[in-house]
């Protein structure tokens, strides 16, 4: 057996924090373990203890947005898990882009979190329906493939994916490719993180995407004083 | 851009009811005033018919520049072509006056200050100040080579005080005036905005009360009872009214989101007769949606009441904008395939069945 995985939560909201918790401790498999919960950033920086390998993030602590903080976390070493109520795809998008690896409504937190937390660790993609929504509203992606858009809408809109895959006559593997993909390319886009660096190669490892297939792409949101160089995948 | 124009309207009419007065002030003066003072000394310049002719330049001069005046802020090139008609003229009857007599006889500096002022009251100050001051000269060098004596320079100083000092005075009385007029445009434009505000904030209630309203009958009491311990979160059917419930509540968040187009609020509508039986109903969207045509909408939302209908416990209905159209999708336990109303005006509806679950899509494409 694998060691568990570390996890902290970071939200505001014990009650919150005491049901994410409870499906932690509810996973079949005991894969995550959770290290420590702080009800803000300082807190998790100086707290004691193993250090969590991911950190489950709301994105509004004590009535503020957090989202720029993201990329201090993740140059820390930690990987994000944004969890929110926020479903606004710009708040999405801007998430991904500072670099948390996974985005999780409130609303899907019981059936994907843990799995999302699991796909973090392993700097694997995970697409849930909110982020992918948020993907296809986005107006300046590195544009997915058709055939990734399609599956990505489809999963939108909420079919499994094994009815996904039935319903583009492929198979339910395929459409995981596919939806993979088009997160791969998003994690080429924009700043530069060492998180994003970690999804791509390893979605280049796993056989996702060739490099070929990620362009370089500059964001139009920013500024041209702190655009960033293309995505490269590290080492 | 209708909310201003009243205002704007307004700080207009007062400024010209100023215009009107100042012309009136002219006209008044080179008729009674210096008109008065040329048929009194009539006898005593040397031909009086050139000074009638100068008095007749200086009266085109005032109508000319009282149509200028009367359609806006002139221009420098027309109001200092009156301006310089009427020096000139003035100048003129100085200059063809008795050499002895010429202040005691003169009529026409006055006018000529009177005129400059009517065509140059709205322009900058200084080029009021460069006209009277151009006068004040003209007339001056006259005198001097009429010759100058004590007297006669104690009787222009005179003359000079009392109508530049009356142009000027008059001059800053308009100003005053005018800015006093914006001021009063300004208020009422911003008791306008004010008002538009609390309108709108008056809207916002209303449909935060109504939300509130929706709440008190439903949620309120769910929630009551989860407190009070009456309910049972263990109990399936609790559930359930939870899942409602979540569901109402996320709908009336949504309806303040900025979703263009009715399609979304029609599907809203539908779902609450499903809500109502105790299906839980999840409307999300994805991009900029088109505006779609209402026969379109229509197709859109019969397939949605029929897959609402026969729903069993949770529906999902996605929008998302797609390639020249809209996507609506329909994820629900309807437990078997269902009947959809047919396809038209440019709606294509596919379904497909896997094990309970229906999933049927509406795509409309406006090519």
């Amino acid at each position: 057996m694998e060691q568990p995985v570390t996890v902290a939560i970071i939200e505001d909201h014990p009650v919150v924090t005491e049901g994410v918790a409870s499906w932690i401790r509810s996973d079949p498999g005991q894969r995550v373990r959770l290290v420590q919960t702080s009800r803000d950033l300082t807190g998790l920086r100086t707290g004691p203890g193993p250090a969590a390998n991911v950190v489950i993030l709301d994105l509004e602590l004590s009535g503020e947005l957090v989202t720029t903080q993201i990329p201090g976390l993740v140059a820390a070493g930690y990987r994000v898990v944004a969890f929110s109520g926020h479903s606004d795809p710009a708040i999405v998008m801007e998430t991904l882009d500072n670099g948390a690896h996974a985005y999780v409504s409130k609303e899907e937190g019981r059936d994907h979190l843990v799995e999302a937390v699991l796909a973090a660790a392993a700097d694997r993609p995970y697409v849930t329906r909110s982020q992918a929504r948020a993907m296809l509203a986005d107006q300046h992606p590195a544009r997915p493939a058709l055939s990734e858009q399609e599956a990505l809408l489809l999963w939108f809109q909420g079919m499994s994916k094994a009815s996904v895959g039935r319903r583009m006559s492929i198979s339910e593997n395929t459409v995981r490719q596919y939806i993979s993909r088009a997160r791969a390319k998003y994690a080429a886009t924009g700043r530069t993180a060492p998180s994003k660096d970690a999804l791509l190669a390893r979605a280049i490892e796993d056989g996702v995407i060739k490099p070929g297939e990620i362009l370089p792409y500059e964001s139009f949101a920013r500024g041209a004083a702190d655009r960033p160089s293309p995505g490269v995948p590290g080492r | 851009m209708t909310a201003v124009q009243p205002t704007a309207m307004m700080s207009g009419r007062y400024q010209r009811a100023f215009t009107i007065a100042v012309v009136f002030l002219v006209a008044g003066w080179h008729f009674a005033g210096a008109g008065g003072q040329l048929l009194h000394n009539r006898s005593a310049y040397g031909s009086f018919a050139f000074q009638v002719v100068m008095w007749l330049v200086m009266a085109l001069a005032i109508i000319a520049g009282s149509v200028l005046v009367l359609r806006g802020t002139p221009g420098w090139r027309p109001a200092w072509a009156v301006a310089v008609v009427a020096l000139a003229a003035s100048t003129a009857a100085a200059a063809a006056s008795p050499d002895s007599q010429m202040l005691a006889v003169n009529w026409a500096w006055g006018s000529a200050g009177w005129i400059g002022l009517l065509v140059l009251l709205r322009r900058r100050f200084p080029e009021l100040a460069w006209f009277l001051a151009a006068e004040a000269l003209a007339i001056l060098g006259v005198q001097l080579s009429d010759g100058l004596n004590r007297t006669d320079l104690a009787g222009f100083l005179a003359l000079l005080a009392w109508s530049t000092g009356a142009q000027v005075a008059v001059a800053a009385g308009v100003r005053a005036l005018d800015a006093a007029a914006g001021q009063a445009g300004a208020a009422a434009r911003s008791e306008h905005a004010a008002r538009g505000r609390a309108a709108t904030a008056e809207i916002i209630r209303a449909a935060r009360h109504a939300r509130w309203l929706a709440l008190q009958e439903s949620a309120v009491p769910l929630v009551t009872e989860l407190a009070a311990g009456t309910a049972d979160p263990g109990d399936a059917q609790v559930r359930t009214r939870c899942a409602v419930q979540a569901a109402r509540l996320r709908r009336l968040l949504a309806e303040g989101d900025e979703v263009p187009g009715s399609l979304v609020h029609e599907l809203h509508a539908s779902a609450d007769v499903a809500e109502r039986r105790g299906v839980a109903v999840e409307i999300e969207t994805a991009g900029r949606l088109p505006q779609v045509p209402a026969p379109a909408r229509r197709v859109i939302t019969d397939a949605a009441i029929a897959i609402l209908t026969a729903a069993r416990s949770q529906v999902r209905i996605t929008l998302a904008a797609v390639a020249a159209g809209i996507a609506v999708s329909f994820v629900a336990d309807t437990g078997a395939a269902v009947r959809l109303p047919a396809a038209g005006e440019g709606v294509a509806i596919e379904q497909q069945q896997d094990g309970g679950m229906l999933w049927a899509e509406a795509r409309w494409n406006s090519r």
